[in-house]
């Protein structure tokens, strides 16, 4: 399977940069480790056997797209990524006629790393609603004909079960390790602010300290700055060094807005964004 | 003939020394190994390839006070901070030992970085020989060894019957006063390969390569987090800033990196490295070139391979150098 969606991608990305269609394919190569993937950048049509599928395809490649505005791109997009296309197209970071979708009906990716590919498909694949992109101008793979399943937010049911002491615990001892290294900030397709907050200066939201409370700061408002925004990627919690379980609170938020408002992010590029619109509707759990 | 210390004897002695210093050993958080403060030896992990982070912490803080403003009766006192602890980090690998040798150059040339340099001399090293390299580390590369006992006080290196011993320092003849060791005639296990990097010459090579196109190729894919300068043991840039609370001012330094996009940013908005492919390629040219130059010395990359492997993109500093060394070869047939 891998090698037939890596050859369709190929000789896609070749006709694309042949016809000079786009000027560069986003997509995947092999990494250092001669095992699993790292995202490539295609110039020139001769490189596009450079390009790979497999399980290792982990990397949400939508982002970079916001270093090619004015440029058009094709980027290969699994699903979620091409929710996170939705996602940057409704909040005009990207434009639709600048880019050019490669979407693949995903089986879905394994935890992996640097010489490490697991056997086990990841969390966020084993619950995956959708595998079909909800947004593509050329599909890889047959779509998906069973009903979607309805998503579980099991893990986030077990800390809302805790007690608030008990919960307060948990998330201090996460952040505690929290480096501030920004990582999950850079590769999240959500996060595209020239100034993010946790680093302006006035007003200094959190300051520059690497301490307990900024840690903490930090990982909450990012939680709230994505809340009805997270396409679900988890691509933050595979980058953290310190392996925080970021997408709890992620999927905690996302798991809210669905019972408030009946939303998913990144589904469409027309869908208003909850927290960023009014509708007399609106249900907001407080006082009713 | 070498020292041997029993197997059983080793954590009775980091007991020992827990009551005398600040012990800090690798211990497992969830499924992490760190470098944290021990009270129990127990707690000590002896199973590990080497820490998710550096111990450059121990010495270079993530955030410390430089030093307070106080207010006394409407005047202000300057307080000076001082080191009152002693520390002994037990369990560094010699790529890490060597990360802290390369940290030495630059805060405690004169004039020296005081907080710095009482830490580092109130802290014992205690390195442990890696008889298992992992398949990213290229320390030997680096010009060190995975039984290199250089820039450590003891080094430790594991055999059937515990642990050879070689005192390397005072320091460390210090730390074994009362701890009793057995002559023996084993020999230590030979020293394993790490993986083979092309390093020789970068730093000539990287003066001739500056404006080649492969810079900004590699920084398509970086994703500008600052994650390879955090868990680096080399890397020490930092951020400096005041704080006022109650009337009290703090000075406050914490780490910073080169990749984030407001590093060089100056009043006014100015920033002469605003592209990211001249902040990708400052990494490699601080580690690899400047460094080397105002130092006339080392390299300051220690090969510890930490980058390597937590990069989200595998941005990887030996493919790095390979590809230089060969944009360099091609440069040089081109004009000879």
């Amino acid at each position: 399977m891998s090698e037939d969606f890596a050859q369709q991608i190929r000789e896609k990305a070749r006709e694309l940069l042949e016809k000079g269609e786009v000027t560069c394919v986003i997509g995947y190569e092999t990494g250092t480790d001669g095992r699993t993937a790292r995202p490539a950048f295609i110039y020139d049509a001769a490189d596009a056997d450079r390009l790979v599928f497999d399980n290792t395809c982990t990397h949400n490649l939508a982002k970079y797209l916001l270093n090619k505005k004015g440029q058009p791109t094709a980027v290969v997009v699994k699903a979620c990524d091409a929710r996170a296309l939705n996602l940057l197209l409704g909040e005009k970071q990207i434009k639709r006629e600048e880019f050019f979708a490669i979407g693949v009906v995903c089986p879905g990716v394994v935890e992996s790393g640097w010489m490490r590919q697991g056997e086990t498909l990841q969390l966020r694949c084993q619950g995956c609603t959708e595998h079909t992109p909800p947004l593509y101008d050329f599909l890889v793979g047959e779509p998906a004909e069973e009903p979607a399943p309805e998503p579980s937010y099991e893990d986030v049911a077990e800390i809302e079960g805790m007690e608030l002491e008990g919960r307060t615990e948990f998330w201090a001892k996460q952040f505690e390790r929290c480096i501030r290294c920004y990582g999950c900030r850079q590769v999240c397709p959500g996060c595209f602010c020239i100034d993010c907050f946790a680093e302006l200066l006035d007003p200094e939201w959190v300051g520059i300290r690497i301490a307990p409370p900024e840690k903490q700061m930090w990982n909450l408002i990012r939680a709230f700055h994505l809340t009805g925004r997270c396409i679900g990627c988890r691509e933050c919690e595979r980058v953290c060094p310190v392996n925080i379980p970021l997408s709890l609170l992620n999927r905690k938020m996302e798991k809210e807005v669905l019972r408030l408002f009946g939303f998913k992010a990144g589904m469409s590029p027309e869908a208003l964004m909850p927290l960023a619109t009014y509708s007399k509707e609106d249900k907001l759990g407080i006082g009713e | 003939m070498s020292k041997l210390l029993e197997k059983e004897k080793l954590l009775p002695w980091l007991e020992q020394l827990a009551g005398e210093r600040v012990l800090i050993a690798p211990t497992r958080v969830e499924e992490l190994t760190l470098f944290a403060p021990v009270k129990d030896a127990t707690e000590i992990v002896l199973d590990y390839e080497n820490t998710a982070l550096s111990p450059k912490e121990w010495l270079f803080p993530s955030t410390e006070v430089l030093f307070t403003i106080a207010r006394k009766d409407s005047t202000p006192e300057l307080v000076e901070k001082t080191i009152a602890e002693r520390y002994v980090i037990f369990g560094i690998r010699p790529c890490d030992a060597k990360g802290i040798a390369a940290l030495d150059l630059p805060f405690l040339s004169e004039p020296a970085d005081s907080l710095y340099a009482q830490r580092r001399a109130q802290t014992a090293l205690i390195g442990m020989s890696c008889l298992k390299p992992a398949p990213q580390c290229f320390c030997a590369a680096m010009g060190s060894a995975p039984n290199d006992a250089s820039n450590v006080d003891i080094m430790l290196t594991e055999v059937e019957e515990g642990y050879l011993v070689e005192v390397v320092t005072e320091k460390g003849q210090g730390l074994l006063e009362g701890v009793e060791l057995k002559e023996v005639d084993i020999e230590p296990p030979p020293c394993p390969d790490t993986a083979a990097v092309p390093a020789e010459g970068i730093t000539e090579v990287l003066t001739r390569v500056f404006n080649d196109p492969f810079w900004a190729r590699l920084a398509d894919r970086c994703i500008h987090c600052n994650i390879c300068a955090y868990v680096c043991p080399t890397c020490y840039c930092f951020d400096i800033r005041d704080y006022t609370a109650k009337g009290n001012t703090e000075r406050i330094r914490t780490w910073e990196s080169c990749q984030s996009p407001g590093f060089t940013r100056i009043a006014g908005g100015y920033d002469p490295r605003a592209s990211k492919e001249s902040r990708l390629r400052q990494r490699f040219y601080h580690k690899l070139c400047y460094f080397p130059e105002q130092f006339s010395g080392p390299l300051g990359c220690s090969g510890c391979g930490r980058c390597v492997v937590h990069c989200p993109v595998n941005i990887d500093i030996r493919e790095v150098i390979t590809r230089a060394q060969e944009i360099g070869r091609e440069a040089s047939a081109a004009s000879g």
